[in-house]
Order: structure tokens, then sequence, then C-alpha cells
């Protein structure tokens, strides 16, 4: 019972075949190797697995690769084109980067976080970081990555203009 | 001591930018040519003995390989008491043991395959906690306990569940009790809990048709592992190789050979072929290592000016079916009274075999519950003599000539736990607290804290070193990296020893055994001790390398020369000299013939005279290495939900030497965090045929932002260390000994309740101040 989809992940058009139980995690990391957004919980609790999907934060190991069709995805590899971003060297400045396998999906939700919301408050932030799970840094160094990397990308688009 | 070049500063991790970009390479992002994955097929009984196994249906689906059963298996493991089989032959002893395998071309078609195979089991009598156990009537969960091979200091009971006794004794224990004019005793219980790392644990295994074995996993303990599956397939160690690539958190249960037996051993089916296996969530809490399962009695006995004068404790550790990652859990937990000096101790421990996944080790060791009984109880000693609880404990405190449990005389390089203690007591007992209100009751709380590592006397971490042609350090050693920045110690370490700057000292990034230096397990908070030491020997061989090397071109004696980091020159005159660019591979002479050898050097460190245990008393030397420190807290109870919410949580820790101190706070800030979800929301919970109800981060729930303390705050103490470089300390598991105490003593302070066991959820502190009003009533 297999398909085909076509969908454009970091901006390349991909067209991959699916039977139909994957979730969008597995496109990425099986069929298209993009290991970048991890697995840790299978149930949409850890947000390791976080994707952008159309400009949202979606946690990818519930996202049904059967609606995958036309939609536009970004994920860690696609943000870190060049590197570093604002957010990620905040939270490497911070200290918030221990054993890693958080970082992807935290980076990418804030990425969506700061987008649509600029001047997101501290209760935002913590209300929106709390759909992610780190064992080793008690948050506290991601909180404070957030805050630097808001205050970063806020100066950033000041001295564009 | 503001006289440190690269030490106390904040350097990069390494590894950060990798991480940050989704670039680190973990266990399940390895891709090998022609690669099969495993499912892993497990009992819906905790206890069971297996009749029959029908794999025909699951030979017969889409893209299996092969079926892999435990029928033929005579494979028995462990790296302290080999009592643990890569699959099940003839019964099942928890609800993750490996029953059948199913080998396909895809993670889909694995797990589609294993749901087809039929098994029939008899059901036997299942226990969950050691008390259950370890009754007399109890069916044997090992008909063979005390005939595997073990550790020799470890005594099993044959024909009982008990899997280990030990005991410490120290002077006369009863002695004591009647010298005491004041005695506490209560039961505390820590219960089943996961380390929850967010990665889960991974093994690949291939066996080639050269006959050598690679395997890649998760683990921290390479060389545990190379060792024990070559001793399994009769293999040279030397042809057995382990990587470890980027670790996903650890926290304890990624130590020890835990899942690599069974993948082995399912490879093993299918040579020439890699094959892999992740741990699914709910696999990774089923079918690898829990940590904790211990019930403490404790009583200890006072005199009424407030010296401990004895000490009588009982653990009870349920390590699960299979001992061998347990025992030492159970060891530890009996190896420290808190940071006190006691004349009179008896402390016994067994390790008892119940029908849970094994027990291992989780961040703390075995630390975490006598801290968390003493601590307590010193809470209630103080109000029973009447004394401030901080000033009952100054006075029993540890230092410089006192005598640990264990037998070991403190050294005043150990540290100063009285300093860290006020440290704590001026950030948090100063001003008075805060009155009750409409909305909160208000506490604060206290504990005290020692740990040392817990090894092997012959437990070290190697380092090799070398000077590459442009002046810059390569450092590769045996180290796992977790995310506890170890890679960041060495590059700073490595960096002020040779007096270059951090970002010319490349640390390793992943372990090979083909190619690490030895290292026993990178365990115990112990890398920056013994893994520092062994960076310091290796620099000083490398100076005394260059030094030989410069003695040629500047023909004069070694011991005339200097070492600044670029030069080595003429102490008595520094412009005769060369640079160390020029004598990396020996030095070249005008017509190119070269003397002197490859600056490299290897090395490797230990801590001094660690022992095993006296088996009369138990007691011995464990390397007399200990980072003190104290935690405290305030808090508020929310009345009308029960909720306690950390307003400030205070600790100190003597860490000998800051060396980062970013990573440092983080490592403390965490751990402490750590420390909260075991106090206050975890807890693995079992239904009667041994089933875990919550395997999965929706119902486990361990502390998201929202539970995170107001504030933390740090403060640090510096004695330096004798062994450490430049004198630090470890302090990876330290942060979590006081946490569940110092709450607890905070909400006794708020409500006037005492708790003995973690968990302290809402609705238990409800149902406390119900019960509370009710009696209150009643009088």
């Amino acid at each position: 019972m297999s398909e085909r989809i076509n969908f454009t992940v970091n901006g390349v058009k991909k067209s991959v075949e699916i039977d139909g139980w994957e979730k969008l995690l597995d496109v990425l990391r099986e069929y298209l190797n993009l290991t970048g957004a991890k697995r840790g919980c299978d149930d949409g609790t850890c947000g390791a697995c976080t994707v952008i999907v159309n400009g949202e934060a979606v946690k990818s190991c519930l996202f049904p690769a059967k609606k995958l069709e036309g939609t536009d995805i970004v994920t860690i590899e696609g943000l870190s084109k060049e590197g570093t971003n604002h957010i990620q060297r905040a939270l490497i400045d911070s200290g918030a980067v221990q054993c890693g396998f958080c970082t992807p999906g935290i980076v990418t939700e804030l990425s969506v976080l700061f987008t649509k919301n600029p001047e997101a408050t501290e209760e935002q932030i913590k209300e929106t970081l709390s759909k992610h799970l780190c064992r080793c840094t008690g948050y506290e160094s991601i909180l404070e990555g957030a805050k630097v990397a808001q205050k970063k990308l806020e100066d950033a688009k000041t001295s564009q203009k | 001591m503001g006289d440190f070049k690269y030490i106390g500063k904040y350097y990069e991790r390494p590894d950060a930018v990798k991480k940050a970009i989704g670039k680190a390479i973990f266990i399940d992002d390895i891709r090998l040519p022609e690669m099969l994955f495993a499912e892993i097929l497990t009992p819906p009984l905790a206890h069971a003995r297996i009749v029959s196994v029908d794999t025909s249906e699951a030979e017969k689906s889409k893209g299996v390989v092969k079926v892999v059963t435990g029928a033929q298996c005579n494979i028995t493991f462990g790296d302290c008491v080999r009592d643990r089989y890569p699959m099940a032959k003839d019964k099942v002893r928890y609800i993750g043991d490996p029953v059948a395998a199913v080998i396909a071309d895809s993670v889909y078609n694995a797990r589609e395959a294993v749901k087809k195979i039929k098994v029939e089991y008899e059901k036997l009598p299942i226990y969950i906690d050691a008390l259950d156990a370890i009754k007399e009537d109890a069916v044997l969960i090992h008909e063979k306990n005390g005939e595997y091979w073990h550790v020799p200091s470890y005594q099993p009971i044959p024909k009982t569940n008990i899997a280990m006794r030990y005991a410490l004794i120290k002077g006369d224990v009863e002695k004591g009790f009647k010298e005491a004019d004041e005695l506490v005793e209560g039961e505390f219980v820590y219960p089943f809990g996961s380390s929850s790392a967010i990665e889960t644990h991974g093994t690949i295994a291939w066996f080639h048709e050269d006959k050598t074995i690679e395997i890649w996993s998760s683990s921290i303990c390479p060389t545990i592992i190379q060792e024990d599956i070559a001793r399994t397939y009769g293999r040279p160690v030397s042809d057995v190789r382990v990587h470890i690539p980027e670790i996903g958190g650890c926290f304890g249960y990624k130590s020890d050979v835990t899942i690599e037996q069974t993948v082995a051993y399912i490879a093993s089916f299918v040579p020439g072929k890699p094959v892999k296996w992740i741990a699914s969530r709910e696999q990774d809490f089923t079918s690898t290592l829990i940590g904790h399962g211990v019930r403490i009695r404790m009583k200890l006995g006072a005199k009424r000016n407030g010296k401990l004068v004895a000490i009588k404790s009982t653990v009870y550790h349920s390590v699960g079916a299979y001992a061998d990652t347990g025992v030492n859990v159970t060891q530890a937990a009996i190896h420290t009274v808190g940071p006190y000096e006691i004349p009179n101790a008896h402390l016994e421990g067994f390790s008892v075999y119940t029908n849970t996944p094994p027990v291992g080790a989780y961040r703390g060791y075995g630390y975490q519950y006598p801290h968390f009984a003493i601590e307590r109880l010193l809470n209630m000693l103080a109000r029973k003599l009447g004394m401030d609880e901080l000033e009952l404990r100054s006075i029993n405190y540890l230092s410089a000539g006192k005598e640990t449990v264990l037998g070991e005389k403190i050294w005043k390089t150990n540290g100063d736990v009285k300093k860290c203690a006020d440290n704590v007591k001026e950030a948090l007992f100063t001003g008075p607290k805060p009155k009750e209100d409409d909305k909160y009751y208000y506490g604060r709380g206290f504990a005290a804290v020692i740990k040392g590592p817990k090894g092997t006397p012959n437990s070290g971490k190697g380092c090799y070193m070398k000077l590459n042609i442009d002046g810059s350090v390569t450092v590769i050693m045996g180290g796992a990296e977790v995310g506890q920045g170890l890679r960041t110690v060495v590059r700073q370490v490595t960096a002020e020893a040779l007096k270059i700057p951090p970002e010319k000292v490349r640390a390793y990034m992943e372990l090979d055994t083909d190619f690490s230096p030895w290292e026993w397990q990178t365990i115990g908070s112990m890398f920056t001790t013994q893994g520092g030491r062994a960076i310091m020997l290796a620099a000083d061989r490398l100076i005394k390398q260059m030094k030989k090397n410069a003695s040629y071109a500047l023909k004069c004696d070694e011991d005339m020369l200097d070492y600044d980091g670029e030069f080595v020159y003429l102490r008595s005159d520094p412009s005769v000299r060369v640079a160390v660019t020029d004598i990396a591979r020996g030095y070249m002479t005008e017509n190119g013939i070269t003397v002197g050898e490859v600056v490299q050097a290897t090395s490797a460190g230990r801590l001094p005279r660690y022992s095993s245990p006296d088996p009369e008393t138990g007691r011995g030397n464990l390397g007399v290495n200990y980072t003190f420190g104290a935690q405290g807290c305030e808090i508020k109870i929310e009345k009308e939900t029960g909720k306690v919410i950390i307003d400030n949580f205070i600790s100190s820790f003597d860490i000998g030497r800051v060396i980062n101190p970013v990573q440092l706070r983080g490592q403390i800030v965490g751990g402490v965090m750590m420390g909260i979800g075991a106090t206050l929301h975890e807890q693995l919970k079992f239904d009667e045929n041994g089933k875990i109800l919550n395997p999965h981060f929706s119902v486990y729930r361990f502390p998201t932002i929202k539970d995170a303390p107001t504030k933390q705050t740090v403060i640090y103490v510096e004695t330096p260390d004798g062994v450490g470089p430049f004198g630090a300390r470890g302090i990876g598991e330290h942060p979590v000994l006081g946490v569940a105490p110092a709450i607890l003593n905070a909400i006794y302070d708020a409500i006037g309740v005492d708790f003995f066991y973690v968990p302290v959820t809402p609705d238990k502190i409800k149902k406390a101040l119900e019960e509370k009003k009710a009696k209150e009533v009643a009088q």
C-alpha cells in the first residue's frame, strides 16, 4: 500500500514513497537521512524531534507522513545552513548544551516562537519550553539562553533597519 | 589563588557546535552497509517458565531475515555477578527479559514480525519488593544463586533470593546505644525510578567474517563490554572493537554491560551483517536498567550534648531480576553515614532478587539513600534534643584526622564541610522565614553531604598525549562524554599544565577501543580527579621529552632547561632557546640527521591505596577522595493543592578548584533538578504481574521547566584536593544527594509532618494535612 508524497524540506523538493505507517520523524531520519531531529520518547512528550511544518513547531514523532503532501518542512539542518544562528550561539554561550540530545528540538522550537512572537514574555518562553524535556541542565541555562537569543535577534533586526 | 591562566574560566565545550546544529553523531544516527534491524520480544509476566516458543509465523513475515530464541543459549554474563543471560532460555524473571528476537530489513518489519511469535508461559509467583522476595517461603528467582561467578568479596546466600549480604561494622553498636541519651529511628523508602536520559539505549553489533567482533553502543563502559564480549565468544580481547559515539545523557544507567550482550547474541546469528537495536522509550524503561528500589531502616543514638554515638541501619535493596549491576549500589548505600564521625556502627545490606528490571547505577550511586535517612533523622533528633539542627550537625562533622565509617582518616585536603554548611546557613537561615498566609505554608530545610567514588582497587584512567608539528597538542583518553563536559576539563587542564591556550588542545571526540587508552569506566564522579591526574602525569612526561630533544639542540643538560609553552630555553640565558615546533618529532640537525624521540606520552591515574573491603568488618580504603557539601531550600506549600514550590535551592560544595564555572554550575543546577524529580515527582509503578504502569514520558513525569526552582544559588569552597589536577574534585553526582532530605526537612518546617518516603506528591501532602487537622480537632 505504498504512496508517493511530495513536499519541501529545507528548501529542496522531495518525493518519497511511504508505506503509510510512517511518521514525519521516520521519513526524515530513515528515508531522507536527516538525523538532526532526535527520537526521545515516541509519544510527543520530550520535544527532541521538533521540526517546523508550514511555519509551526511540530513534534514529528506524532505527525503522520500521509499528511505531508505539499508541506514546507524546515529541520535543524535547514536552520544551520550557515553554522550556528543567534539561538544556537546563545544557548551554547549560556551553557545550555550538555549532552545535546534535546538541543536541536529546543533550537527549532525557539526559532518558531521568536519568529511568531519576537516580544514573547518570560512566561510565554517558559510555557513554550515546557514542551521540551531536558535531563541535564535543570533548565536554568536553557531559559537564560532563550532570553539572550531573543535579545540578539532583536538587536540584529534593529541593526538591519 | 588567581595565578591560573586557563583554569577557573569559561571555555566553550568542543562538542557544543555539532550538538547545537544537529550534526553530533549519536548511536541511532549511525548507518552501516547492509545494516539489519532487530526487535526483541519481552514477556507479559515478570516471572514465568517458558513452556513453548513458536516462531513459524514470524519467520514468514515480510522482510524477516532470522528469528532468534534463547533455546540454545548457554551464555551467562556480568561484570560483578555473572547471573545474566543475553536471552531467556527456560524462564523469564522480569517484564523486560528478552525471550526472542527478529532480525529484519527495517525496524518496522522487525516489530511487525515480533508480534507473530507465540509463547506459552507458566506463571510463577512475582515479587516486586525485597521484603516479599526475602520471605522464607518465597520461590527462588535464581535457582543457581551462589553458583554464579562473582567478585570474590561478595557473599550470596544460596537457596534464598539474597544475591549479596554485606555488613560494615565499626566499634560496638549495642554499647554505643546504651551510652546514648536519645534515640531516633525510621524506615525510609526510595522507590524505583529511571535515569531517563533523553537518548535511549542502543547498540549495533557486527560479527565479521574474519572472526573479529565490532560493537557500537550508547554505553559509558567500552572496556567492560569489550572484555565481557571477548570472554563470551572466546575471542582475544584485542579482537573485539567497541566504539562509543556521542551519548545523549547517562545519569548512571548506561554504565556496566546492559543491552550489548543481547544485541551481540542476536547478531551472532547473521555473521557478516551489522545488527542495530535502539530501545524505544518503553523498552528503555522495561529492558535496560532502572534505579533505586531501596528501603532503609536506620536508628541513630546521641548523647544529650548532641554527640552521635551509634548508628544501625539495614538496607533492603530490590535489585531486580539480575544482581550484576545492583550489588555495588547496595554496598555503596552502606559505605556512608553522611559527613559525620560516629564511633559505633552496624550497617547491613541485602541485595535481593525481585521480578523487576535490574537496578543499576543512578546518579548518586547508593549514597542518596543513607543521606536521605540520616539527614531526616538528624532533623528529628535536633527537635528531641531541643538543639538547632545545624549546630547538632556541626559538632559531629568529619574533618581532618576524624574517621569515616569505612575506617579512612579524613585528610585536610578532603575539604571542609563546615564551610559549606556555613555558606548555606548564611544564605538561607539568616532572616526570619515568611509567615503562613492564606495561600501558602512556608518552610526551610537543610542537609549536609559527602561522597567518594565507588570504584575498584585497580580502577583508573589512561591518557595519550602528543605534540603536533605546529605546537598544538592532541589528548586521547577513555572517558565517556555524556554531557558532563569532561572534554572541556581535558582541554583546560592540559592547557594549564602545558602553558598553551585551550584552543591549541584537541580533546578526543569519540571512544574506540582500538585507539582509546584504557579506562575502567567513566563513573563515580571520578574523571576530573583520576583523569586530571593522568593528564598532569602525561604533561610532565611530554615536557620531559621536549627538554630531552632540546638538550640535543642546545647542547646542554636537560636539568638546565625550562619550558614556557612555546620554547625550551636555557634557564640562565633564555635567549638560548629552541621552539617546541622544532623538536616535536625529535631534533633535526643541519644535515637532516634526527636525534631524540617523538614528543608523546602515556600515563594513567588512580586513587591512592584503594583496597578491597575486609571480609570480617566490611571496612577498607576507597581512596580517601571525597567532595563535601551542604544544601538547603526555601519552599512554600500551596494550601489548595498540596503542591511544593521551591523558591530557592542553595548548594555549596567544596569543589577544590573550579575548572570551568559555567559547566560546574550546570552540573550542580542540573543535579539538583534531578534530585527534585526523585523527591517530588518520579516513581516507576508496577502492577501485580510485574508490568510497569508508566513506561512513557507522558506518565513518568520528570520535571519540566515549570517544576524548576524559582532560583538556584550555588556557592563554592575551594580547599585544594591532594589528587585532582590543580586541586579539583569530582562533582557529577553530589548535587542529588541532599535534595530529598533538605526538601522533606523543609516540608516538616512548613507543616509539621515528617515524611519518610519519596516522592512526596501533592496528594500525599493534602492527605497528611487533612489527617493532621482531624487529629487536632479530635484533641
